[in-house]
């Protein structure tokens, strides 16, 4: 039971980079130029699935909440400046996004867009830093609490934040490569592509640094699951790059999604079965089992989510499928 | 200033600019959902341009509910770990459903409502908007579950001084709920109403070139506001009863029941100040004053009678003057509610002080201004905007703008640009 809902919180989490990756990808191209036009382009071209794609953040605190109530206190408080920021982050881009077509003013729309840019950046360090928060264990005391904020100043949580920037900006240029109209993709193309060494490097980078840092060394217990990570990473940026110079902009973002989702995934991996990996006191790390809700709590939400969880994939399904294709003059325009 | 204080304050914050967005949301989707599904029926144009007039306010309003909403959630764990700690067990429970029977697909399907003019048929483009409307409300009850629980926990147990869950039954038939979620929804009709009417009379009073259409939604408007009133008068002084009984603290210290209820605190918890602050008590009084005024929207309806509303004038500007009224009244009613549960978080479980994060005070200071001063500026904004829109009028809103025939440029730019 807790496996299973260990497993759901990681699929909202990891599903919520994904489809809001490309939302902050699509949020720091704006900041590459191409005037009103190139800016309203690319944001039609995320349109109708905006308002759906943020909602996985939601849900996925939602599930921390209510079925792992432990973590959710420790690891949002333990992580403050983390959380926070990528709060603001979320909120910049919710705002941005939504009313900055309200004004007529070019000027004032542009305003906007760059707090869009500045959003989009926040929010994709902020979820990185948190990853390599859990990947390089925080000081749980024994009394059950995180000491301080400090233990997040590290270059591992810089590096780690860093690649998740460049990996929602790739993410961001290969979902624009696949919606907007033919002429104009290829010239985002060709920037998703210049953008797949970039975010080698990074991945690299945080790598190494997290392969020097002592902590990182010690939070993890499966540290061959750990090395796959960024080995995968890099196998699926390499495979966007193909697809891309291939022109298949469906199989790009396909490998451009799991970059994405994959370091949730091992994250927790790496980690099992302990959650929250305390670096001061081994007697007080977090495991999955301890940090979830009793078994009433996680019986009834079972039994909620179960006959749910089709509902709310088939009804992101449906708007995926209304909305597929690449936009034209006649698509709708309203952010 | 000490950590408790300001986690309090923040919360206050959040929690009151939320609340002033979400019912307008609320208020607003169940009156669109009348003009839309008027449409549908009757194919008479004047509906889909109230839909689509009233429909652009509701979303841009529909931002900041949930720019607010998602720091609120997040704000328990970072400002509030006691709470996950200690009664997460149960409290978790319904606040987890909310979001994914409510908040996931609300926002899913006014994603697909907002693109999906002129490109879904018009069934499945009203079934969408009855979709938020409907998981709209289903929002609206499950944080009022979870939020009772917190009036008055009910269906746990304690053990090794964690709350688990035995009978979610019991959270559903807990008696600070029932009245308090009619309460609560009927302000929003009440609030949704009230400004229908208060736009439409500004329209009227300027005497903008939509008379017909305005002079329908300031009908809408101050019919529903006149019956929701009414509701909201009567569930609310059908709260007394029972929250009186679940709560006797609730409003003031003085009575009987209060002081027995606080001598048994005394001797389980030890001395302390077990009565709430005399605000709760000055927010309801305030409150049932604005309540009472309100209900005089009933004497307007007979003016209703050959447009004398509008012929008259003076009914209109009443009615603009009157439009911060139900605003006011529900952060006052906010206050009641919310500040009368003090010093408890849960109510005789959970002492406020136990439930906050052990964060330092300056990280909590700088997340108190960072977040209040981000969330202010951008609910001025909001409001501005929403103003702005209003003001212009209904001759050709964003939402739900045919896109244009092939070979014209999409949305001709001014050439000037």
């Amino acid at each position: 039971m807790d496996l299973a809902w260990y497993a759901l919180l990681g699929l909202f989490f990891g599903g919520y980079l994904v489809l809001a990756g490309y939302d902050y990808g699509v949020g720091l191209l704006l900041a590459r130029g191409g005037g009103p036009t190139g800016r309203r382009a690319a944001l039609t071209a995320l349109g109708p699935f905006f308002l759906g794609n943020e909602v996985w953040l939601v849900a996925a605190v939602g599930i921390l909440f209510g079925a792992f109530p432990v973590l959710e206190g420790e690891l949002l408080s333990g992580c403050y400046p983390a959380v926070a920021g990528a709060l603001v982050g979320v909120i910049l881009v919710t705002a941005g996004v939504q009313l900055r077509s309200r004004p007529a003013d070019e000027r004032i729309r542009a305003r906007w867009d760059r707090m869009v840019v500045v959003g989009s950046a926040l929010a994709a360090l902020g979820w990185g830093v948190l990853l390599a928060a859990l990947l390089q264990g925080v000081p749980r005391q024994a009394d059950g609490h995180v000491a301080g904020v400090s233990h997040l100043a590290t270059p591992f949580a810089a590096a780690a934040g860093l690649a998740m920037v460049a990996l929602v900006a790739v993410h961001g240029a290969t979902f624009l490569t696949l919606r907007l109209p033919v002429a104009d993709a290829a010239v985002v193309g060709r920037t998703a592509r210049r953008l797949v060494p970039v975010a080698l490097c990074a991945v690299a980078l945080a790598t190494v640094v997290g392969l020097l840092s002592p902590r990182v060394r010690d939070a993890v217990e499966r540290p061959a699951v750990a090395v796959l990570l960024p080995v995968l990473l890099a196998a699926a940026l390499l495979a966007a790059r193909a697809a891309l110079a291939r022109r298949r902009p469906g199989w790009a973002l396909a490998a451009t999604g799991a970059a994405l989702a994959l370091p949730v995934a091992l994250v927790g991996a790496a980690l099992w079965p302990y959650v929250l990996v305390s670096t001061t006191d081994p007697g007080a790390s977090l495991t999955v089992a301890d940090a979830a809700a009793s078994a009433p709590t996680l019986r009834l939400l079972g039994w909620v989510a179960l006959p749910l969880l089709p509902a709310l994939l088939g009804f992101q399904a449906m708007c995926w499928w209304v909305f597929r294709g690449r936009t034209d003059g006649r698509a709708p325009v309203y952010w | 200033m000490d950590t408790l204080l300001l986690a309090r304050l923040q919360f206050a914050t959040t929690t009151s600019i939320h609340f002033l967005f979400v019912v307008v949301t609320l208020g607003l989707v169940t009156l669109l959902v009348g003009m839309q599904t008027a449409w549908v029926l009757t194919g008479n144009p004047k509906w889909e341009r109230l839909t689509r007039y009233w429909g652009q306010l509701y979303v841009i309003n529909y931002v900041l509910g949930v720019a607010t909403g998602i720091v609120m959630e997040f704000q328990f764990g970072l400002n509030w770990s006691g709470l996950s700690r200690y009664v997460g067990n149960v409290f978790g429970a319904p606040l987890a459903i909310e979001t994914l029977v409510a908040f996931f697909l609300e926002s899913t399907f006014l994603g697909m409502w907002i693109f999906g003019w002129h490109r879904l048929r018009k069934g499945v483009h009203l079934a969408l908007l009855w979709g938020v409307a409907i998981t709209a409300y289903a929002s609206a009850f499950w944080i009022m579950v979870a939020n009772s629980w917190l009036q008055h926990p009910v269906g746990y147990e304690v053990r090794d001084g964690i709350a688990h869950l035995t009978d979610f039954g019991a959270l559903l038939t807990n008696p600070s709920l029932g009245m308090a979620f009619g309460h609560v929804v009927s302000a929003a009709l009440l609030v949704g109403g009230m400004l229908m009417a208060a736009v439409s009379a500004g329209h009227l009073i300027r005497r903008t070139p939509d008379f017909v259409l305005f002079r329908t939604s300031l009908r809408v408007g101050l019919v529903t506001a006149a019956l929701a009133i009414t509701m909201v008068q009567g569930f609310g002084f059908a709260q007394f009863g029972p929250v009186g009984s679940v709560q006797p603290t609730k409003f003031g210290g003085n009575n009987p029941e209060a002081q027995a209820q606080i001598a048994e605190w005394t001797t389980r918890f030890g001395p302390g100040d077990y009565a709430p602050p005399v605000l709760a008590s000055v927010g309801l009084g305030f409150m049932i004053l604005i309540g009472f005024t309100l209900g005089c929207v009933w004497l307007l309806l007979p003016l209703l009678f050959r447009d004398w509303i509008i012929r008259l004038r003076f009914p209109l500007w009443l009615i603009l003057l009157a439009s911060p009224l139900p605003f006011i009244a529900v952060i006052l009613g906010w206050i009641a509610r919310e500040v009368g549960r003090q010093p408890w978080v849960a109510y005789g479980l959970l002492p406020t002080e136990q439930a906050v994060s052990p964060v330092g005070a300056p990280v909590m200071l700088t997340s108190l201004i960072g977040f209040s001063l981000l969330l202010g500026t951008l609910a001025v904004t909001n409001w501005v905007l929403l103003a702005r829109h209003a003001a212009r009028g209904a001759a050709d809103p964003a939402l739900g703008r045919p896109p244009a025939a092939p070979g014209e440029p999409a949305h001709p730019e001014p050439a000037l640009a």
